[in-house]
């Protein structure tokens, strides 16, 4: 019972910093330009904006449309929930593992896209044809990441593959290690659309995925899905920094060790945002099919990575 | 006692009254309703059989011994394994029986409905029996009989060409696949008067390595060619589509399965698994399979032939499934290898769930728009609301999106993958991760593809004139469909009671020794054993429903304000028509891009200029085409040579009466001396 | 088989086999270089590592010869050359760029299947970088055979006499100074007679597009 409400408290700490991530982010790239920027609590202000805006559907959308803002959301909320930010809780951690992570960020893609496609427009068929393509093209890696991590966890469960990494840090910190990190964080960076696969802050029809899909939301709607998007890349970071540099995560109830947990993960979390930043400011985005080349790379490393661990068994 | 051993005669005898009365039925409409009736009659009595068997872990058997008798006689023995095969056989046949009552009604005129209902009854049986059989002879009879009344059924459209292409390569198909299994039979048998399944069992083991691996190939290949697995699959994508709509859901959801059930009982349970190069060959072959399936389907815009291109992906992943099991069992890690065993399990009743769903689905769809294209359809959502729900709860599942059957059956072959790090091996286990990596592919793969199909159809505005005048489907159809959806989500959200069912029936295969502690009383989990993985699919489609509740609650209490309609943002354009609607082709382009050494599509532009001035341009004709290159490389040098073969019997024929007497004389003078030359 | 050198040996191996594929990946001359130089760095740091973990003072010699003539003295003349073909991307090579990943990452599993025999055999703690040593080898030999430009495949000949010196490195623990020279001056002078090469074709034909040569038939 306990463990419920602990798990409810830190679903919830995910979904009320995931704004906050993506707002550290775009404020950490205008002063890497040059700029000011826009302070890092904006996007709540742009959420409480949203929310009370009207919504305006085209006439030409179905139910899909006006259901698919719910199922990311859902979604995202759900794979918040078993993803262990602060704590690994025992019995819950046992619903999902790693595999019910994808697939159901895959069942948020899946309606996105169909709602891109709902609305008639060249806009939103495009960009839900360029988003199921690199999804597509990322499952590899994912899957191959996800056995990696496995192999030496000799579990999919996220409290089982930390509690391993814990116990064992010399196995846990090899090349295989480095190269599964290295194509897992490719992966977020093409999942979550950040450069160079997709620009996040683009309106240019040659150059939109996600920002393509959703163009035809307004009002609560698209906060729902700009909302799911920000948890989408708090998510994976965590997952990023938790299973790979699992140290600091509570497997207890002490505040303290909760206090610390929060604060390193915070840290973590914070570092990848500036790596993330860091990365933006300096490349630039890729043509449509230069990445499939990108993808193919990290599935090679990740592949690289499964041989790794054998190696040196 | 009593049910048991009256559903089996009655399983028959509806099957075989459904196909004679339907023969002499006055009219068409009789004829409907009285080959739904006895399909109907049959299917639940073979659900009750099946049912029977699996709780009871109890054989049934059934002998008729007069029935040429020299061959053994008529048995049927329903074990847990075959009474499992049964069930999918009757989940199946149920939802298409009740489908083909006003579906049929379009063919009145067309086809003769009587016979129509003699050979879909008959095929219903055919299925039946082989999942029955309990000897050779039954289980050959029964092949061949579900192999012509199919074909007779893909034939009820025989005024189109296509159709009689297709039925000329799934005949061709069938035969060939007869020729391959009456060897592997001749070779597993001991001996002319013993060949009950019992028999052959006891024979198998003392076969010498070879001569089973000759036997395993010759299963894979015969089996594997009804199953459809590449490169034997060419007919199913031309045989699926032509068919009608609900025998199409039989033939990919339910005949399909049938193959691989051969190999399960010859491979593994006649013949107690081999050594790890047969399952390197499954796993190498699903996975290829998986891969070029999900690819070619991709690329059409036939709706049908999608949905049939699918069927080789979904077996695919089913051998995937039996590979990882097979060469697990074969390093003696039997507790790991009924994971891969009970997810291919899994995954054939799942995709015969969703495929039928899905063929019925698009079935409607034909029905009411007259096309099978997606290019001419769009916005049918508005117009057939629960044909849409219906194909989109399909689509879910076939796409494996948590919570259905399709998530829940494809997250088994994983863990039935990631179990192959234990081989001790490790050039054997480096398989598994590429395995992995292919299985990871084709599943994105068909989630984009099936955007694309329920996108296309369904969603934004109607693209022709046939589309936008579509109704709703009848209500027989609309039930069918239904069926099979409940099935579906039943089946997803109810994981952790199937899977344990499923270990249990694997008890019965002869070479899987099922750890008891895999087996415990059916639980909210499901688990992969050594804690591999722990998933619970009913506890996250409480955890989706539960959130996604409290969201549109919430929203709806803090947002006050009324919904707008207005255009689709035009980025200044005026009008909003359907030819600015994205397109099929449009939507698989990248893909296509990206895999254009594999596709190798074929490109043709012709521009028209007009006569008076080559400056002019009347007409630019772009023409670019998808063809499976393995078929004009494997496929197309043997029909070649069976058309020179044919022509050069032909010369033999003069029709000179004398020349055929002479023929017949010779043949007797060769025939007496060969008897004279080997006493 | 853990322990700090076993992972040092596969993190540098893995480095160098990391450039190989970026050779495969990019298209531009100068990401070449650069991946040529890190890959000879790493061979030079590993060297060096083996010299550390393995007491064997000579072979500190050999790194420092290495990283000298590797990685600061041919990427120095590969750069003259590509002033003069810089321009010249590699645009359609034979196979394209995600097939030849896969085909990379299908070689790195054919040579660990290839090696196994032999890291059974040896006893070394370098045994685990033996099947990375020998997937460069094949993944040079593959750069090799299916780019067009003849630069493209200097730089792969080069990366080859890397990864042999590399499988020297971690199967025996490297080789005497001697024949570590003997092994570079034949290499130098294949590389300075594939420049002689590169300049007579781009005299001849314009371009430095191996597929040319074929001309020469007639």
């Amino acid at each position: 019972m306990i463990e419920a409400i602990a798990v409810l408290t830190q679903t919830l700490a995910f979904v009320a910093l995931a704004p906050g991530l993506t707002g550290f982010i775009r404020w950490m790239k205008a002063r890497l330009q040059g700029r000011r920027g826009a302070p890092v609590w904006q996007p709540y202000v742009e959420l409480r904006k949203l929310f009370a805006k009207e919504r305006v559907v085209s006439k030409t959308a179905s139910w899909v449309f006006r259901a698919a803002p719910f199922v990311v959301f859902g979604t995202s909320v759900a794979v918040a929930s078993l993803v262990p930010l602060v704590f690994v809780p025992t019995a819950y951690d046992r619903i999902g593992d790693l595999f019910a992570v994808v697939y159901l960020l895959l069942l948020g893609t899946f309606f996105l896209a169909l709602a891109g496609l709902d609305t008639g427009s060249p806009f939103g068929g495009m960009g839900a044809s360029r988003e199921m393509t690199v999804v597509a093209l990322t499952e590899p890696t994912v899957a191959l990441s996800i056995f990696a991590l496995a192999l030496t966890a000799q579990s999919t469960n996220l409290g089982d593959i930390i509690r391993q990494t814990v116990a064992e840090p010399v196995r846990a910190l090899g090349t295989g290690h480095l190269l599964a990190f290295t194509a897992l964080f490719i992966v977020t960076l093409a999942e979550t659309g950040r450069l160079p696969i997709d620009n996040p802050s683009t309106h240019l029809e040659l150059t939109m995925i996600h920002e393509a899909m959703v163009l035809e939301y307004s009002g609560p709607y698209l906060a729902l899905v700009e909302w799911a998007a920000a948890l989408k890349l708090l998510i994976f970071f965590v997952i990023a920094a938790n299973l790979f540099l699992p140290w600091g995560v509570a497997f207890g109830w002490s505040p303290a060790r909760l206090i610390l947990a929060f604060l390193l993960i915070v840290l973590k979390v914070g570092m990848l945002a500036v790596l993330v930043a860091v990365l933006e400011t300096r490349v630039a985005k890729l043509r449509l099919f230069r990445v499939p080349e990108l993808l193919s790379a990290s599935f090679v490393m990740a592949l690289l990575a499964v041989l790794s661990t054998f190696l040196l068994r | 006692m009593m049910a048991g051993s009256v559903a089996l005669p009655l399983m028959l005898g509806g099957y075989v009254g459904g196909a004679c009365l339907a023969l002499v039925a006055p009219s068409s409409r009789a004829a409907r309703y009285i080959t739904a009736l006895g399909a109907i009659v049959g299917s639940v009595a073979a659900l009750a059989v099946a049912a029977r068997v699996l709780v009871t872990a109890q054989p049934l058997v059934l002998t008729v011994p007069n029935v040429l008798a020299a061959a053994g006689g008529l048995v049927l023995s329903v074990d847990p394994l075959g009474a499992f095969f049964l069930a999918v056989v009757a989940l199946g046949s149920l939802p298409a029986a009740i489908y083909g009552v006003s579906y049929t009604a379009a063919y009145e005129g067309r086809s003769s409905l009587q016979f129509f209902g003699l050979m879909f009854n008959v095929f219903l049986l055919g299925m039946s029996v082989v999942a029955c059989a309990g000897n050779i002879f039954t289980f050959v009879l029964a092949w061949e009989l579900m192999s012509l009344a199919s074909y007779f059924l893909v034939m009820t459209e025989a005024d189109v060409v296509e159709t009689r292409e297709a039925g000329l390569w799934y005949i061709a198909m069938t035969q060939f696949s007869l020729v391959t299994l009456l060897p592997m039979f001749l070779l597993l048998a001991p001996g002319a008067e013993r060949t009950a399944f019992a028999d052959l069992r006891v024979g198998a083991a003392h076969l010498t390595p070879q001569l089973r691996g000759i036997v395993f190939l010759l299963a894979v290949v015969g089996f594997g060619s009804k199953a459809g697995v590449v490169p034997l699959h060419v007919w199913l994508p031309r045989a699926h589509p032509a068919a009608p709509s609900h025998v199409s859901a039989l033939m990919s959801g339910v005949m399909i399965k049938l193959g691989i059930y051969g190999v399960i009982r010859v491979a593994f349970d006649l013949m107690n698994g081999g050594p790890p190069w047969w399952g390197g060959l499954l796993l190498v072959v699903g996975s290829v399979s998986a891969l070029l399936g999900v690819l070619y389907a991709l690329m059409e815009h036939d709706l049908k032939r999608l949905l049939a291109y699918h069927s080789v992906e979904n077996i695919g992943i089913i051998i995937i499934g039996l590979g990882a099991g097979a060469i697990l069992h074969s390093y003696g890690l039997q507790t790991l290898a009924t994971i891969g065993f009970a997810a291919a399990l899994y995954h054939t009743l799942n995709h015969a769930c969703f495929k039928g769903l899905l063929f019925l689905a698009a079935g409607n769809v034909v029905h009411r728009t007259h096309t099978r294209n997606m290019e001419e359809m769009g916005g049918l959502i508005k117009q057939m609301p629960q044909t849409a729900l219906l194909f989109l709860i399909g689509s879910a599942a076939i796409a494996a999106l948590p919570p259905l059957n399709g998530f829940a059956s494809e997250w088994m072959v994983f863990q039935a993958l990631l179990a192959g790090t234990s081989i001790p091996r490790p050039e054997v286990a480096l398989g598994f991760p590429v395995a992995v990596g292919m299985l990871a592919l084709a599943s994105g793969l068909a989630a984009a593809c099936f955007v694309k199909a329920f996108g296309i159809s369904f969603l934004a505005m109607p693209r022709s004139a046939h589309a936008a005048d579509a109704r709703e489907a009848p209500a027989s159809m609309r039930v069918a469909a239904w069926m099979l959806a409940g099935a579906c989500i039943l089946l997803g959200v109810g994981a952790s009671v199937v899977v344990p069912a499923l270990y249990r029936v694997l008890e019965s295969v002869g070479g899987l020794v099922v750890d008891p502690q895999l087996a415990p009383a059916p639980g909210l989990w499901i688990e992969a054993p050594r804690a591999l993985g722990h998933l619970s699919p009913v506890l996250i489609a409480a955890l989706l429903a539960s959130i996604v509740l409290v969201t549109v609650v919430t929203v709806h209490r803090v947002h006050r304000r009324p919904l707008r309609l207005s255009d689709t943002w035009g980025c200044g354009r005026i009008a909003q028509t359907p030819r600015m609607e994205y397109t099929a082709s449009a939507f698989a382009e990248p893909l296509r891009r990206v895999f254009a050494e594999l596709y190798r599509p074929t490109q043709d532009l012709t521009v028209s200029v007009h006569p008076d001035s080559p400056h002019f341009v009347q007409s630019i004709t772009f023409t670019s085409e998808v063809r499976p290159w393995f078929e004009e490389v494997l496929y197309d040098p043997i029909v070649r040579a069976g058309r020179l073969i044919g022509v050069g019997v032909r010369r033999l024929q003069t029709g000179s009466v004398h020349l055929y007497l002479v023929y017949v004389v010779a043949a007797l003078m060769a025939a007496l001396a060969s008897v004279w030359w080997w006493p | 088989m853990d322990g700090l050198f076993s992972q040092l040996v596969v993190l540098g191996a893995s480095g160098m086999l990391m450039t190989a594929l970026i050779v495969l990946w990019r298209r531009g001359v100068p990401a070449y270089i650069t991946a040529y130089r890190w890959q000879s760095w790493l061979l030079g740091g590993l060297t060096a590592c083996v010299a550390y973990f393995g007491r064997d003072p000579a072979l500190y010699f050999v790194a420092a010869a290495l990283i000298l003539l590797k990685g600061v003295a041919i990427p120095f003349l590969l750069r003259a050359v590509e002033r003069r073909f810089g321009a010249q991307r590699e645009v359609r090579p034979y196979v394209n760029t995600e097939t030849s990943l896969l085909a990379a990452g299908i070689l790195v599993l054919f040579a660990y299947a290839l090696a196994r025999p032999w890291m059974a055999v040896t006893m070394l703690p370098t045994r685990a970088g033996l099947p990375l040593a020998m997937a460069l080898l094949f993944v040079s030999l593959f750069i090799i055979v299916s780019r067009k430009k003849a630069i493209t495949q200097l730089v792969g000949f080069l990366m080859l006499e890397n990864a042999i010196a590399l499988l020297a490195v971690v199967g025996t623990y490297g080789v005497p100074l001697l024949v570590e020279f003997a092994v570079f001056l034949d290499a130098l002078m294949g590389f300075l007679v594939m420049q002689i090469f590169i300049y007579q074709i781009h005299e001849t034909f314009d371009t430095i597009d191996v597929e040319q040569l074929t001309r020469l038939k007639h």
